[in-house]
């Protein structure tokens, strides 16, 4: 948990625009909001299936 | 000395959960500033209040400046920052968990939540998401930007 109005640069860097916002593996996955666990898990699922694909 | 942060009613409640729900010792490492640091002074007022209020609850507190060491080894570079671990004798059981920032309104609950969760060492996730995050085999890094409510 990052308190985004003390720091600044960091909400910065990662386009806090809502809050709260879950950042998964930096910017590889956004959550804006508070959402339902499943769909905090789908996103991480998404995170993780787009690390596997090979970038061709 | 400071007024207190957390009132004697807030006080007597959060005692009373912390009586109620904390099962395992739990170790909060806290990281300060002497600079450029607004919210450092009552954020450790408000973790020494809380530490009081249950002798399952302990602190070591390091200075960023001074501690290199010990702040890679948490991985911490920012202050305010607490670390919520488990505790299981001497060892320390790390979940990752990281509060940065001093937590008001809304996070204030939530810390109080993680502290619970770490000393029932249970993430209360349903079991589908147990069974999906056992698959997970890489470091996973979640940060939850929030304001203060």
């Amino acid at each position: 948990m990052i308190v985004a109005n003390e720091f600044y640069d960091l909400a910065m860097r990662y386009n806090v625009s809502g809050v709260p916002q879950t950042n998964i593996n930096e910017n590889a996955g956004v959550v804006i909001g508070a959402v339902p666990e499943e769909y905090m898990l789908q996103e991480l699922i998404k995170v993780l299936q787009e690390m596997t694909i090979p970038v061709s | 000395m400071a007024p207190k942060l957390l009132n004697d009613e807030i006080s007597a409640q959060i005692r009373a959960l912390f009586e109620a729900h904390l099962v395992y010792p739990v170790k909060l490492v806290y990281f300060t500033k002497k600079a450029d640091c607004d919210t450092c002074e009552a954020t450790q007022q408000l973790y020494s209040e809380l530490v009081s209020l249950s002798n399952k609850l302990s602190m070591s507190e390091y200075l960023l400046e001074e501690s290199p060491q010990q702040a890679q080894k948490f991985n911490v570079s920012l202050a305010p920052s607490l670390i919520i671990a488990g505790r299981d004798n001497d060892e320390q059981l790390d979940y990752g968990l990281r509060f940065i920032g001093i937590p008001t309104g809304y996070e204030f609950s939530a810390l109080i939540q993680a502290i619970r969760m770490v000393s029932v060492r249970d993430s209360g996730l349903t079991p589908e998401t147990r069974n999906e995050l056992a698959a997970v085999s890489r470091p996973m890094h979640f940060q939850v930007f929030v304001t203060p409510t």
